[in-house]
């Protein structure tokens, strides 16, 4: 059971990086990302393949991950530089479909389906099997604190205030000299860095990836987990990520109690519950469970309940 | 005291959260022109929505020869014989200029040949470019339509929102006379314009509004006439 | 070899036009793009599939089951999501299209499970002529198709309420004030929209195959169709359509067939960048 506890824990931490990273990107810079699956995959073949057919040390492929994350995102935003969001949304799920085909069609360098074998991990030499487990455990927890001590710190610094200027509206952050295009490029290819860090860490911990994995789906596990945080508020989606794992992993116990469900329906209901409580959380608290600090008149102004009227066309 | 076709009484109406017209009065009669004009922010676009029905009053009384219809959604304002023509998307952008127009009489179908002749007489350029879209005419020409339009409904009253904000001078000289001869026909026309000046001088009656209240109400002659409005008001556009 | 290549391809548009008429439409009134399309002509195939091979119904009465099932289901979409938001950003509206897409997803797993279905119905030889193959059904999508690209041009180009749907997706304010019930008019709007994504769940029961997933793959080559012909505009949904339909089948000179779907992103990408506003779109006039 406690083996379990730690495989979960372990799983959190991925998306908690993963939506630390969408916070970055989303709830900081109002640029929508649904394409985490492919940033996601992305980091997990690059250290995979890099660790498995040119046998680079994991260190290195790690790195190499954050680094085709960091171009990835970097190349997306600015595809995206006069796109509306809605078009984004698009353009970065069409980028997250395209990275998984090619991990699945490509076969003869990615296995397809089969799925790629990763016998290297991290430190694997230093400890035995029954505490390696822990091991990763700590260092995915230094990967998370990591993520967060950054995006933190950019959410703090002067540029976490043009960050939200851009957010709220881009042309009034054009006018005050910000240079939006240069911001935007350079939040989403970090973010996009982070996605790819995940990826890694997760390819390394479970050792075997295959395409079905990185699904859009993911993008709707993170997303929830940081509208139930609450969008700019990293430490509210560590406690979303939790809150999503529970309820993905918390709903299995289920069958324990529900015999004539199959394992197929389950898992069904599963995503229908995690569906209707995202609808449920949007339309209640648009801006998250646990608001943005300092900053709650932002909920106010892009969010609230609009009238019918002509001024809202301005 | 007789009530007049237009008759709106302790209007409070705001966006959101606050009120930005705090407990107004206007009315207006059969055949006579108001004109409401006050400084930027002064709710003067809100009061009218909010006759309009586009925006729902929060407190207050509107009456159409004396039928209530504060609280009414506007397609059923727009019934009671109420047209309003909105200072920005007026026009139906994507349809053509008659299909436009045809909108206008959306609520009585079959009058639309005679009124269509007789709108087009008042706007001959109206049927010369009648299968334009309208999203591609000039901005004086889609302020036509937007009248057009509204002359349509054959209302009795007219609720304009700065009728000629957009216009070359020589335009919004038109614009007036136009509005005038309308009135002539015995519709009642409530306005909000920047252009204080020459609106007040076809109007018969006048309000100041500054802060979402009434500072003033009064024949429009004796407005043009006040010192005090002149300065603060007409001063800068004479 | 490519005059195959074309007639696959012309099927293929007559299964993406009418969704991507009724997207263009339904994009008019809620000015976001609604990720839960898919799931709608997942809805329709489904119906379809029910009552044709559980029920024992000829596949045309089926059909048309499918088409007011699914107009009932889209139009429950709004009024139980969708409208109480209406308001909100598009972005928080798109998250809940995607939610939305993946409850009905799941729904329909939940009681289907995840195998892959088709119609009862005979098999038939396909037609050959020169060297090509068409199937009867085929066919039938194909004049289908160009009935109801037709029937939507004169509703809304010649009946009341057409004009009215037209009127209130460009200006919905203005609309109201002309006198027109646009909260009638809109929930008229869905119906029409919900029985199109219907129809299209039988034609890609008949085309495709039927399982839980079969919209979500239509979804993105709909979008490429919407957005190459201007969102917003039906005209320019049926020629984006033609374009794309030819466009992903004629990759298959080049690339592999399973990269199909990567086709339709690849258009909105490349689309997007040299002309926002799609080939029939006019630009949005922001003030």
């Amino acid at each position: 059971m406690s083996a379990y506890l730690i495989s979960m824990a372990t799983f959190v931490g991925f998306f908690m990086i993963l939506a630390l990273a969408l916070n970055l990107q989303w709830g900081m810079t109002g640029m929508v990302n649904f394409g985490i699956a492919g940033f996601y995959a992305l980091g997990a073949y690059t250290s995979g393949l890099l660790s498995v057919k040119l046998g680079w040390p994991v260190g290195i492929t790690i790195a190499m991950s954050c680094v085709t994350g960091l171009i990835a995102g970097g190349l997306v935003a600015l595809l995206s530089m006069r796109l509306r969001e809605d078009y984004l949304a698009i353009v970065t799920l069409g980028f997250g479909e395209i990275v998984r085909l090619i991990a699945l069609n490509e076969d003869q360098i990615t296995e397809g389906p089969r799925g790629l074998k990763i016998d290297a991990r991290p430190f694997a030499d230093m400890f035995d099997r029954e505490t390696y487990p822990l091991v990763y455990l700590g260092l995915v927890a230094l990967a998370v604190a990591v993520v967060f001590v950054i995006v933190e710190c950019i959410r703090r610094s002067p540029m976490g205030r043009t960050l939200r200027a851009i957010r709220e509206d881009d042309v009034v952050a054009e006018v005050l000299g910000k240079n939006v295009l240069r911001h935007r490029i350079q939040v989403f290819a970090l973010g996009g860095a982070f996605m790819g860090l995940a990826g890694a860490l997760y390819a390394h911990y479970v050792q075997n990836i295959s395409p079905e994995v990185f699904m859009p789906m993911v993008a709707i596990f993170i997303w929830m987990s940081v509208i139930v945080g609450g969008a700019g508020n990293n430490w509210g989606l560590l406690l979303g990520a939790g809150v999503v794992m529970t309820i993905l992993e918390g709903s299995r116990f289920m069958g324990d109690f529900i015999d004539f469900l199959d394992a197929e329906q389950l898992s069904a209901i599963r995503i229908i519950v995690i569906g209707v409580l995202l609808i449920a959380i949007l339309r209640v608290r648009p801006r998250g469970l646990i608001p943005e600090p300092k900053f709650s008149f932002a909920a106010a102004s892009t969010d609230q309940e609009r009238q019918p009227s002509i001024e809202n066309a301005k | 005291m007789a009530e007049d076709l237009l008759q709106a009484e302790n209007i409070c109406v705001g966006y959101g959260r606050g009120d930005i017209v705090h407990g107004v009065d206007v009315s207006v009669s059969a055949g006579r022109i108001a004109t409401i004009i006050g400084p930027n922010g002064a709710g003067k676009s809100t009061m009218i929505k909010a006759i309009a029905g586009v925006l729902m009053r929060r407190e207050g009384s509107i009456r159409i020869d004396g039928q209530e219809i504060g609280g009414k959604p506007a397609s059923e304002i727009a019934r009671c014989g109420v047209a309003y023509v909105p200072q920005e998307a007026n026009v139906f952008r994507q349809l053509t200029v008659t299909e436009n127009l045809q909108m206008g009489s959306w609520i009585e179908p079959e009058e639309f040949d005679g009124r269509y002749e007789k709108v087009c007489a008042l706007f001959p350029i109206l049927k010369e470019r009648g299968k334009v879209r309208a999203g591609n005419l000039s901005g004086g020409q889609r302020q036509m339509v937007a009248f057009g339009m509204a002359l349509m409904v054959e209302p009795k009253v007219l609720l304009l929102d700065e009728p000629s904000a957009g216009l070359s001078p020589a335009m919004v000289e038109q614009m007036f006379d136009i509005i005038k001869q309308v009135n002539k026909t015995g519709i009642a026309v409530l306005m909000v314009e920047q252009n204080a000046m020459q609106a007040l001088k076809i109007s018969d009656h006048g309000y100041v509004m500054a802060a979402g209240q009434v500072a003033m109400s009064a024949p429009a002659s004796e407005l043009l006439d006040s010192s005090e409005v002149s300065e603060l008001y007409l001063g800068t556009r004479q | 070899m490519s005059g195959q290549l074309i007639i696959n391809g012309i099927v293929n548009a007559s299964l993406i036009a009418p969704p991507a008429i009724a997207f263009s439409l339904l994009f008019g009134i809620l000015r976001f793009p609604n990720f839960a399309i898919g799931a709608y002509v997942t809805v329709g195939a489904f119906i379809a599939y029910a009552l044709n091979v559980g029920a024992g119904m000829p596949l045309w009465v089926a059909g048309l089951g499918a088409m007011a099932g699914t107009a009932v289901v889209v139009w429950l979409s709004d009024v139980l999501v969708f409208k109480p938001m209406r308001g909100h950003t598009p972005v928080t509206l798109l998250v809940v299209s995607i939610a939305l897409a993946l409850i009905i997803e799941h729904v329909i797993r939940l009681f289907y499970g995840a195998d892959v279905r088709g119609f009862d119905l005979p098999l038939e030889r396909p037609i050959k002529f020169a060297g090509m193959r068409i199937t009867g059904e085929q066919i039938d999508i194909i004049i289908m198709t160009i009935v109801i690209g037709i029937a939507i041009h004169l509703l809304l180009q010649y009946t009341r309420i057409g004009k009215a749907m037209r009127a209130t997706a460009d200006n919905e304010v203005l609309a109201e004030v002309r006198g027109i019930n646009t909260s009638y008019v809109i929930a008229f709007t869905w119906l029409v929209c919900g029985a199109l994504f219907g129809l299209t769940g039988v034609f890609a029961g008949l085309d495709l195959v039927i399982e839980p997933l079969v919209g979500w793959y239509l979804t993105i080559p709909i979008f490429a169709a919407a957005i190459l012909g201007g969102i917003g505009s039906p005209y320019g949904a049926m020629l984006g359509s033609l374009l794309v339909g030819l466009a992903e089948e004629l990759t298959v000179l080049v690339l592999p067939s399973s990269y199909k779907i990567g086709v339709g992103f690849v258009i909105i990408a490349v689309l997007l960048l040299i002309r926002p506003h799609g080939l029939l779109g006019q630009p949005e006039i922001k003030k």
